[in-house]
């Protein structure tokens, strides 16, 4: 039985499709130039998903997408500039009031303006630090060493912001995250102005257009115009660059660049943005014995991890918890010594087997191969692990500072903000229960050094006690690695939220 | 009557659909505060937060709170982020709209196509054709986008390997954008709706009259006409419903793999972050246009059953 309506509905389904391919065959896959002719342009795909995505700037920022933003929209005081000194910016010095170190005196350039044309305040600045104080618990109490409720006005361009405790590094502590908004913002459903080097011209969250704010106070942009989207997969970021669709694509992973680099697209490394220690729990068998943690050291092959789990971009560590900061010591590498270890677990009482169960899981490229690959190197020294990769949805509020030994992850935040949030007996996250009242008063003595050479040392000598006693295996770090067109220039290559000051980029012709 | 009966009928799976929803993500453990803090924050903090957001009150609470504010139009505000449900939506409905819109035009008349290959055709065609209809739909959708930017991205080089929506801009700037989701998403579904679709044809075509009328010397187009395709209508618009549906869902895959700023990343991220009012309102957005389509079918049947007497 056979009737003829199909067969035309066959024909003409067919036509549909190749009309579709025909029409896609016109576009072409390299089709990028899409900037109105002589504007600067530059396309940003950034790290982000569209439920996390926000317009608060003082709360968590997951999304790196929302952080670019903000660096472009708002002021900071300062942001981290060569060497780890601070570059200010907002403020015109930040000096403390007397040698205690507790009370600073912070002034601002008098010439910014937010982009209603209303000047840039100190109430606007203490404003927006009290709203960052307030939400201490969506960014890890980041300004925790501030006591914002004493702190006040002085003048129309001066505030005096004072700490907890006596606080050196109080300029470093107001770097990058200090987003100013206006007096009185308190709704942030919609996005809110800023005074910052570029304006806000559509969308806002996940996907934005700014344009360059020809009234800012600082070194003009040659950018004119910048779009970020937020693209969660990791390969579509890449891919969006080498088909054109956007001119940077934010932290790829290394097995997208291993496969282009060398093409025509440039790739920026950061140094020391991933870290994935393996935690140990000091307050938990059989970590609690120093003997067992030195030999969990000892047993890591670095440069096979390093090799694997980044694929070579990155650098081996030497279980220093914060390589990538000025204050970080120099110490001779510690290198695998199978021998020693399996000495160690002996003496431990482990002499006949060890069974630990290691957790890993998939939110970053590499964690679980990491935790995978280090049981082999454990197993080596008679160490048997049983390695459980855990859903990411969870693993951050299940695992994550409550199992005893985990793969972690640390993003190149200075030392100062891992003692805070990790180290410090009293710390919201202190992850490997190291709990020390004389190492939290040699922090608090460190900070409360005036001098820098002084407290530099000081500084150092907490975490080379760290690096040899505490809970954290530091195998190596992995670069930050992102891919941009040949055309871009000038795209910041420093550690943690260096990354988020875009302003000063510029396109070659 | 009729149309209030339909129109219950849908209201009461809607309300139905929402309570699994809303119950599957309850079930997920951790909740939006736990995520917003990442570990963060001190049980004390965590607590003040739940409160805040409301999440320390019982889920049935909840979830009678959240219907009937959705009663009255307030699809809230998202746990995580604190920007209105309604705007994150809309935000993302038109490329979800324009994704699944050109997905439909190629769904539509390949099903038609392999139904027809699979229900009609000759019988040594057929058995081949089903074969190969079923194989299709059993292909998960992410292997099939894989596939697609294999051939026609990195071997052929003809279309682009993702989809960025620009910054400001709409799909439709960059039509060859849409080609490989659309067909990531309409090859599986029409599939899927043709091996549905299938039997109906073949059952369509060996019923006693349309015999009686090829033998009564009836010209096939009429035949065709009169006595096969109104038979076919309800289950082609209940498959479509179905299509659409599958097509919808599917977007939570394929708009991922292409960095397609969709109504299904938005899902996905949600869930993710146990921001249940996003979750609810992409969740109970798809099922509308199923629940709709279906009644539809519905009305349709009635309206075009010889059998059913009841005036057009």
């Amino acid at each position: 039985m056979k009737t003829h309506r199909p067969s035309g509905r066959r024909r003409s389904g067919a036509a549909l499709l190749a009309a579709v391919l025909l029409l896609s065959g016109c576009g072409g896959a390299g089709d990028g130039t899409e900037a109105e002719a002589g504007v600067a342009l530059l396309r940003y795909a950034a790290v982000g998903t569209p439920a996390t995505a926000t317009n608060d700037p003082h709360g968590g920022v997951g999304n790196e997408s929302d952080s670019l933003r903000f660096g472009l929209v708002y002021d900071v005081l300062a942001v981290p500039g060569e060497d780890g000194e601070t570059e200010l910016r907002l403020a015109s010095s930040i000096e403390p009031v007397d040698e205690e170190l507790v009370e600073w005196t912070v002034r601002l350039r008098p010439d910014a303006v937010f982009s209603d044309g209303s000047p840039v305040r100190a109430a606007d600045v203490l404003f927006s630090l009290r709203r960052i104080e307030d939400k201490a618990a969506e960014n890890f109490g980041r300004l925790g060493m501030f006591d914002f409720s004493a702190s006040e006005v002085v003048d129309e361009h001066t505030l005096t912001v004072v700490a907890r405790k006596p606080y050196a590094e109080v300029p470093r502590a107001l770097e990058s995250v200090t987003f100013v908004v206006p007096e009185g913002s308190d709704d942030f459903t919609e996005p809110v102005i800023g005074s910052g080097p570029f304006t806000l011209v559509e969308g806002g969250a996940e996907s934005a257009v700014l344009e360059r704010n020809d009234d800012w106070w600082g070194p003009a942009p040659e950018l004119e115009r910048v779009e970020i989207s937020a693209v969660a997969d990791p390969r579509a970021r890449a891919q969006a660059v080498i088909a054109g669709q956007a001119d940077v694509a934010g932290s790829v992973d290394p097995a997208t660049v291993r496969e282009v680099e060398g093409d025509d697209w440039q790739v920026v490394r950061r140094p020391s943005v991933t870290m994935y220690p393996f935690v140990m729990r000091l307050d938990t068998e059989p970590f609690d014995d120093p003997d067992v943690r030195e030999a969990f050291r000892l047993a890591v092959d670095r440069d096979k991890l390093v090799e694997t789990v980044f694929l070579g971009y990155g650098q081996v560590g030497n279980d220093l918890i914060a390589p990538a900061d000025p204050s970080s010591p120099e110490t001779a590498q510690r290198e695998r010594d199978l021998e020693r270890a399996r000495e160690l677990l002996e003496e431990a009482g482990h002499g006949d087997g060890l069974e630990v169960v290691l957790h890993t899981t998939t939110s970053y490229p590499g964690m679980d191969t990491a935790a995978t690959l280090y049981a082999e190197q454990l197993a080596e020294a008679g160490v048997t692990v049983e390695v459980r990769t855990d859903p990411p949805d969870t693993y951050w509020t299940d695992v994550f500072a409550q199992e005893s030994f985990y793969t972690g992850f640390y993003g190149g935040i200075p030392f100062t903000d891992v003692a805070t949030v990790a180290l410090l007996s009293d710390a919201p996250t202190n992850e490997t229960a190291w709990r020390r009242p004389e190492w939290d008063e040699g922090f608090d003595e460190a900070l409360a050094t005036a001098d820098q050479e002084k407290r530099t040392a000081l500084l150092g000598g907490l975490q080379e006690e760290l690096r040899d006693e505490g809970g954290y295996v530091v195998w190596g770090t992995g670069d930050g690695l992102d891919l941009a067109a040949p055309n871009v220039a000038g795209l910041p290559d420093g550690p943690g939220f260096d990354k988020m000051f875009i302003d000063q980029v510029r396109l070659a012709d | 009557m009729r149309v209030v009966a339909v129109a219950v009928r849908a209201s009461v799976v809607l309300v139905a659909v929402s309570i699994m929803v809303f119950a599957a993500t309850e079930l997920l453990p951790s909740d939006a505060a736990a995520v917003r803090a990442g570990g963060g924050a001190t049980p004390d903090e965590l607590a003040r937060m739940r409160s805040e957001a409301g999440l320390d009150d019982p889920a049935a609470q909840r979830y009678l709170r959240w219907l009937a504010a959705m009663a009255t139009g307030d699809t809230g505000t998202s746990l995580v982020s604190g920007r209105p449900v309604a705007a994150l939506v809309e935000a993302r409905a038109g490329a979800t709209l324009a994704l699944a819109g050109a997905a439909l035009a190629v769904a539509v008349p390949l099903t038609a196509l392999m139904a027809w290959a699979a229900g009609a055709a000759p019988r040594r065609v057929r058995a081949g054709a089903a074969g190969a209809v079923a194989g299709l739909a059993a292909v998960p959708q992410a292997a099939f986008a894989a596939g697609l930017v294999a051939v026609f991205s990195a071997a052929l080089g003809w279309l682009p390997p993702v989809s960025l929506v620009a910054a400001g801009g709409s799909p439709l700037d960059r039509p060859e954008t849409l080609v490989l989701p659309a067909l990531a998403l309409a090859v599986p579904a029409a599939a899927y709706g043709a091996g549905l679709l299938g039997g109906a044809v073949a059952d369509a075509l060996a019923a006693p009259h349309v015999a009686d009328a090829v033998l009564r010397g009836v010209p096939r187009r009429r035949v065709a006409a009169r006595h096969v395709l109104p038979f076919l209508l309800a289950p082609a618009v209940r498959v479509l419903a179905t299509v659409a549906g599958s097509l919808l869902v599917a977007t939570a895959v394929v708009e991922t793999v292409f960095g397609y700023a969709g109504l299904g990343e938005l899902l996905v991220s949600a869930v993710a972050t146990r921001d249940v009012p996003v979750v609810q309102a992409v969740a109970m957005l798809s099922a509308t246009v199923v629940v709709g389509g279906l009644a539809a079918a519905d009305a349709a049947a009635a309206l075009t059953d010889p059998r059913s007497g009841v005036p057009a």
